[in-house]
């Protein structure tokens, strides 16, 4: 087919991707540079006062730190949560594959809202753990599962476990089955064989899966919210209470792009991380 | 004017040339091999003929008018892939009428047009078959079936017999040409493999680095090759380094040759396994004819020959010889004979 | 299955019972009889369910979606299908840069995605109206369609639709004779992804953002209810798919 009659196929894409994509993102930028008037009105004009607004408030230190700590903790859960299943599911030959490797990634295909509900019902002061813990008489009173980190984490590492199963399953694709085998035929058990060939060389998609799980991590936003109570404050919770609650277009641009950049230098990390591993 | 010419076609990709200054004249009825190693530039050729490449420099014409620049669905050339490339999502019947339905033939007439080509690649019968049922000589004659059935000015192949097993190469290899000649259908080949160029065609273009080495019969290829590589390639071939005396004769092994030697630089003496006669030490040889000798190292029996291993004084010579015939002795001094004739000196390459 | 092989299969089977618990409970909860969110359930009865078909904000919400749905699995093919077939099959310069700028939409992530719709559309008067939606969503399901077709496409032997060529078909009648039918399986496995992200996605489609309201207004197992209905949805049509897929397999390849 003739190239320049294919270009004419880009073409309906290409409008669609600049004006709903490109130009929006651009306007975004655009009004990192705006300011919020003492009325609340925005003002427009090219000034870094925004900027220098949230890079000096303590709070979007604070915010910065809840992100990440809580992107670290509920990686290393989705992490340990996810590296047996993928795992599992690389090396099995059960003719239920296809269906455990659906059922691995269910929670994508489940709303997030449902996700929360359900975790409320399972953490919640009168759901199931707390049940089944007083009617065992291990506690008293009812553990606050909800409405805290704690729920948060675990509710968010749930989220992000089938995206990070997805990318170790691609991880271990490279995985050569002989290496193992000729570990075994030189003597070290199923256990060392593990430690010292499977799990080393699985390091580089360990890295990138919690790069990935990490970004995802840090611009989740339903899951803090909710399971959150309004207790658990992130970039994410915030740039969004600047945007609807407070209209302040300004400050909440300036927090996205902030965070934006935080992403970007961690993708980074993780992927020479990841590229260093390999070696 | 001949039916198909093509001339001093180019193509460059990248950084490397993969056809350079390619010209051949085919006349109507012919098959003509393009033979040669993998990256010799030859399906490249095809690939321009078919339209499915542009060349960089020349032109195509066919039976007069210029088709260079004509897209492939204009071409009406017949191309047999490599992979056969049949339609997996349609049936054999419509895989061979698809071509025809492009040329909006009526129905009744697609049909027995059809049913035709599968009679003449003896598949009648299958036409309700999906191309994943059939096995691999099936799928290549369905193939060979659509690309026949539209009455193509030209016939490509394109390494089409390479994916099938020795024995099923055989037959087809004697099918094709007896379809191609019934037919008269003018007809390029493709292949590596020059049993196939040497039974198929009328004549060879052998291949090399992007450029043609040489044209001629088969016979022509075989028995007077224009170039080292030629004599390489088609056939097997003793490439035995020799030196020339004070008066331009050659000497191998310190015999003298009744051979003359190309006028400088250093070469080497190529000779046919199979035009080596083994002779007694004793026995004596006739004017003009070759004879150096040596020891015999061990015989290798090979089904339909015999290959002996000989070591003379700088070197060594495989002879090939007819099974049934006295083999010699190892360890046993022999001499070596054969036409001068079949003596064909070619300069040294320096790699 | 040796020792190793029985270690690594319980935590696996651990992790799935984690990961399906939120699923389970919210099930055996829609089933619920009681006022309040209590596991295990007192007794059991279709009361929510009834509640759900008599909840007017929550039904209409639940029709919107299904509308947006339709429009934007229409429209992402219509447009996204074009230009992957170009993208894979093109030789032309800016190729690679080309596909990297369409599938951009789907590096950012939507947080910042949404912020920046929200501050294009409200000027516009788009936000949550139906267009507004439509095109909202559509910033992901057109890139995520690029990049499914252009692997679908290029997955199809070149040779193919060289013969096609050669024995006659002009560009356009090679894709629709050759190309659009051997790709059909993918289109439809496309479809069927741009769908079920869809039902789950948790931006500022209405259906969850008339769930969250809800659910910040009181705690009852309506929105039980409600999920079981949308899984089920959910799983209707991936089965519908599969199924699909698999006879235009059987059809087609």
């Amino acid at each position: 087919m003739s190239d320049a009659r294919l270009k004419w196929l880009l073409l309906p894409a290409a409008l669609f991707v600049l004006a709903i994509y490109a130009w929006p993102t651009l306007g975004l930028f655009r009004n990192a540079f705006n300011e919020t008037g003492p009325t609340g009105a925005m003002v427009e004009t090219w000034s870094l006062k925004t900027t220098a607004e949230v890079l000096e408030d303590n709070f979007t230190f604070d915010l910065t730190l809840n992100s990440l700590w809580l992107s670290l903790s509920a990686t290393l859960l989705a992490l340990a949560m996810s590296y047996p299943v993928a795992l599992f599911l690389f090396r099995t030959n059960s003719r239920f594959r296809g269906l455990l490797a659906v059922v691995a990634i269910m929670p994508m295909l489940i709303s997030g809202v449902v996700r929360v509900f359900g975790w409320l019902a399972i953490l919640g002061d009168r759901g199931l753990v707390n049940s089944l813990a007083q009617s065992f008489g291990l506690i008293s009173a009812p553990m606050k599962l909800v409405f805290n980190w704690t729920g948060v984490t675990i509710g968010l590492a749930e989220s992000i476990m089938p995206y990070m199963i997805l990318a170790l399953l691609a991880g271990f694709g490279q995985l050569d089955r002989t290496l193992e085998e000729a570990s075994r035929s030189l003597g070290a058990t199923p256990m060392r064989t593990f430690l010292r060939v499977t799990l080393p060389l699985s390091l580089p998609a360990l890295a990138l899966a919690a790069g990935l799980g990490f970004v995802l991590s840090m611009s989740a936003y339903i899951t803090p919210k909710l399971l959150g109570g309004g207790r658990v404050f992130v970039l994410a919770t915030e740039i969004f209470e600047q945007a609807t609650t407070n209209t302040n277009w300004p400050m909440a641009s300036v927090l996205a792009i902030y965070t934006l950049v935080l992403l970007l230098l961690l993708l980074v990390t993780s992927n020479l991380a990841a590229r260093g591993l390999k070696r | 004017m001949s039916y198909l010419e093509l001339s001093g076609l180019q193509k460059r990709y990248r950084d490397s040339v993969a056809v350079d200054d390619v010209s051949l004249s085919v006349e109507k009825g012919e098959a003509v091999a393009l033979l040669g190693p993998s990256g010799c530039g030859k399906t490249t050729t095809l690939r321009m003929l078919a339209g499915l490449v542009d060349p960089d420099r020349g032109a195509i014409r066919l039976d007069g008018a210029e088709v260079t620049k004509l897209p492939a669905h204009k071409r009406n050339m017949g191309y047999v892939f490599q992979s056969y490339a049949l339609f997996p999502h349609l049936s054999v019947a419509r895989n061979v009428g698809f071509g025809l339905e492009e040329r909006g033939v009526a129905k009744a007439e697609i049909a027995r047009r059809v049913a035709e080509a599968l009679a003449m690649v003896r598949l009648s019968g299958l036409d309700r078959r999906r191309p994943r049922e059939l096995s691999g000589g099936q799928q290549q004659r369905v193939a060979l079936a659509r690309s026949l059935v539209i009455r193509p000015s030209v016939l490509l192949l394109d390494e089409s017999l390479s994916n099938l097993d020795a024995k099923l190469r055989d037959t087809m290899r004697h099918e094709i040409r007896s379809i191609q000649r019934s037919l008269g259908i003018t007809t390029l080949f493709v292949t590596h493999d020059q049993v196939e160029a040497l039974t198929m065609c009328d004549r060879i273009a052998v291949m090399h680095r992007g450029g043609i080495a040489q044209i001629g019969s088969p016979e022509d290829i075989y028995e007077r090759p224009a170039t080292r590589f030629v004599a390489e390639f088609v056939g097997r071939a003793n490439a035995l380094p020799a030196t020339h005396d004070a008066e331009g004769r050659v000497v191998l092994w310190g015999e003298r040759l009744p051979v003359a030697a190309p006028a400088s630089g250093e070469f080497d003496l190529f000779v046919r396994p199979q035009r080596i006669r083994i002779l007694p030490i004793s026995e004596a040889v006739a004017e003009g004819m070759v004879r150096v000798t040596g020891k015999v190292l061990r015989s290798v029996f090979v089904g339909d020959h015999v290959e002996v291993l000989v070591e003379g004084a700088a070197g060594q010579i495989q002879v090939e010889l007819q099974s049934g015939t006295a083999l010699p002795q190892e360890g046993a001094e022999v001499a070596l004979v054969w036409q001068a004739r079949d003596t064909l000196p070619f300069p040294r390459e320096t790699a | 299955m040796n020792g190793a092989g029985r270690v690594l299969s319980s935590l696996a089977a651990l992790v799935y019972a984690l990961i399906l618990a939120p699923i389970a409970i919210v099930v055996a909860l829609a089933f619920s009889a009681d006022n309040f969110i209590l596991f295990p359930p007192s007794g059991y009865s279709l009361r929510w369910f009834r509640a759900l078909s008599t909840h007017g904000p929550l039904l209409s919400a639940l029709w919107l979606s299904v509308q947006i749905a339709s429009v934007v699995t229409l429209l992402s093919l219509v447009i996204g299908v074009p230009a992957a077939l170009a993208l894979a099959k093109g030789r032309f310069s800016g190729r690679d840069a080309l596909t990297n700028f369409f599938l951009a939409p789907l590096l950012l992530p939507t947080l910042i995605t949404g912020l920046a719709l929200l501050l294009f559309f409200t000027p516009l008067r788009l936000t949550a109206t139906l267009p507004g939606l439509v095109l909202g969503h559509m910033t992901v399901t057109v890139p995520f369609v690029i990049r499914m077709m252009t692997t679908a496409f290029s997955t199809l032997p070149d040779d193919i639709e060289a013969a096609a060529a050669t024995l006659g078909a002009k560009p356009w009648r090679v894709v629709r004779r050759v190309t659009l039918p051997l790709v059909t399986p993918g289109l439809i496995a496309c479809a069927e992804t741009v769908i079920s992200l869809f039902l789950s996605g948790p931006r500022a489609a209405t259906l969850p953002v008339e769930m969250v309201r809800y659910v910040e207004g009181r705690t009852d197992p309506l929105i039980a209810a409600l999920s079981v209905v949308l899984i089920v949805a959910t799983l209707i049509v991936v089965v519908i798919v599969e199924r699909l897929v698999g006879i235009a397999r059987a059809v087609g390849k």
